[in-house]
């Protein structure tokens, strides 16, 4: 008789714990892991090098949307599990314009205020087998003449004007993503170390983000 | 018999104007963020019709308090999850508690931004829940519409579970925040959700998926239990039950004054029993039972514990019939 008490309450206390359990199962069915475009896909100025540790930080308060004054913060709104409601940045529909104020409004550690030479979102990349005035279809600088860093982060290729090249001062803010006129983008935002001309082949498209 | 201040019985309505408030200045601060993100463009020409309508009436409803609409309104930001207000971070407790948990380490600048919730809830106990919360709003309204449908003869759900559910729900949220290394209670958490999927719903163009699942809370109210979500279910309510166990302003029966016609429990959305002087750590001091008290015998006392049961009200059938055989005898 004792065992089948002690059988009830231990039947009863599983159940309860599937109970409490089971909205968190909901969340997490609803939102499943999938993997984004990484090219479409980068941090917010100041954020945490590491994803898994920017996911531990961020509370999904939404204030660093909030305050963007060009609305380029975009949320895992129903993508993403472990990342739901984290914040990123589609360069090619919107740029950052570095101008701190979601570092500053960030009540957690994980987007730290970041002096704008020392932020990392990453690198422009460009394809030059794309891009207008390297494929020889005329002249365009668009990328060079919007970028808020100017000289340091993007110029034009010595003895070949109107060619424009990455250099190593850029913070990936992506505006020359945004601004570029090809349709095809030939310029996107990528991790650091992938540099800064694109390599063709499968191998080179992928990022760990 | 001290007089009552009449302002007790009016405490729910304030309550009401609070909650009220709260619920559309987080759908205004949307609308506010997208008129600044149009007036930091100098859009205004080539906005479509209805992006010109928000910008006007924006306009129309800030430019008596800002001359610099693009950093002025920055006074106000964010959600009950977390905030800016005039320069004072407040955040949500169960935030602070679900993030320490996540990254199990303690980012103190964060931590201080619960302490003006901290300190409230210790003093007037889980007011956040009955006059803050946004999602109390909705539940609030959910609760009267069941009532209407329930008087027009359609039958809803009104069970109830062990009111222990939610301290168990609290703790296998954080425990899973720990595993899972993110905040998984933001997800599961009304307030939370309502602040964020209003500002998606505005000002980054459709719902998330946070939506669904508050549908399925008020489904869960309005067909398997009254105010199910809050009372059972809720870790947020769970941890600020826990803070406000002590605290230090509660409702109180006066015995002397009571007729016993149950109403308060009747009224009571967290199912509680201020007819035999059952509020425990669960009350949030919404006022409800003071308000439709007929003899005004609820009131507010400084107390760190409830007084148990007194007995019988003074003005009610039992307490006289008792009374009246005792002198009998």
């Amino acid at each position: 008789m004792r065992r089948r008490a002690f059988l009830k309450r231990f039947g009863a206390y599983a159940a309860l714990i599937f109970a409490a359990a089971t909205p968190y199962g909901l969340v997490r069915l609803l939102a499943p892991k999938v993997y984004a475009d990484p090219h479409r896909h980068i941090p917010l100025p100041g954020a945490l090098p590491d994803i898994d540790a920017f996911n531990r930080a961020c509370i999904g308060c939404g204030l660093c949307g909030e305050v963007c004054p060009p609305r380029c913060v975009e949320f895992e709104k129903r993508e993403g599990a472990d990342g739901l409601n984290t914040p990123y940045i589609d360069p090619a529909k919107k740029a950052c314009i570095l101008c701190n104020k979601c570092m500053e409004v960030c009540p957690t550690d994980a987007l730290t205020i970041t002096p704008i030479r020392e932020i990392d979102m990453g690198i422009a990349q460009i394809d030059r087998a794309a891009c207008y005035p390297w494929v020889g279809e005329g002249i365009c600088g668009a990328c060079v003449a919007i970028c808020p860093l100017g000289e340091e982060a993007i110029g034009f290729e010595f003895a070949n004007i109107y060619k424009p090249a990455v250099r190593e001062g850029c913070v990936g803010c992506g505006q020359c993503v945004e601004v570029c006129p090809e349709p095809s983008l030939p310029i996107w935002i990528v991790n650091r170390s992938e540099g800064t001309v694109a390599k063709h082949g499968v191998a080179a498209r992928r990022r760990s983000y | 018999m001290i007089a009552k201040p009449v302002i007790l019985r009016h405490l729910n309505k304030l309550r009401w104007l609070v909650l009220t408030s709260i619920f559309l200045m987080l759908v205004l601060l949307p609308f506010i963020h997208l008129y600044q993100t149009y007036v930091a463009a100098h859009a205004y020409d080539l906005l479509y019709p209805n992006e010109k309508l928000i910008y006007d009436s924006m306009e129309w409803l800030t430019a008596p308090f800002v001359s610099d609409a693009e950093h002025d309104l920055d006074v106000i930001k964010g959600t009950t999850w977390s905030g800016n207000l005039f320069g004072l971070q407040i955040s949500d407790p169960l935030a602070v508690l679900s993030q320490i948990s996540a990254s199990l380490s303690i980012y103190w600048p964060f931590v201080l931004t619960a302490l003006v919730p901290l300190v409230v809830t210790a003093v007037l106990g889980r007011v956040f829940c009955g006059w803050i919360c946004p999602a109390t709003f909705i539940y609030e309204l959910n609760d009267t519409l069941a009532g209407w449908l329930r008087r027009a003869g359609v039958p809803l759900g009104d069970k109830e579970f062990d009111k222990r559910t939610k301290y168990l729900v609290l703790a296998v949220g954080l425990v899973l925040s720990m595993l899972l290394g993110s905040v998984v209670t933001a997800a599961i958490y009304p307030p939370a959700i309502i602040g964020r999927e209003l500002y998606y719903a505005i000002a980054q163009g459709g719902f998330g998926v946070g939506a669904v699942f508050f549908i399925l809370t008020i489904l869960f109210d309005l067909l398997v239990a009254r105010r199910g979500f809050c009372r059972y279910v809720c870790a947020g309510g769970a941890l600020y039950s826990l803070l406000g166990r002590y605290r230090l302003l509660r409702i109180q029966r006066v015995v002397s004054q009571c007729n016993d016609c149950k109403k308060c429990n009747v009224v009571c959305e967290f199912g509680l029993d201020p007819l035999q002087d059952g509020f425990g750590q669960e009350c949030n001091n919404c006022t409800a039972c003071i308000a439709v008290c007929p003899t005004d015998a609820l009131e507010f006392r400084i107390a760190i514990k409830d007084i148990p049961y007194q007995g019988p009200g003074h003005l009610g059938q039992t307490y006289r019939r008792a009374e009246k055989a005792e002198a009998e005898s």
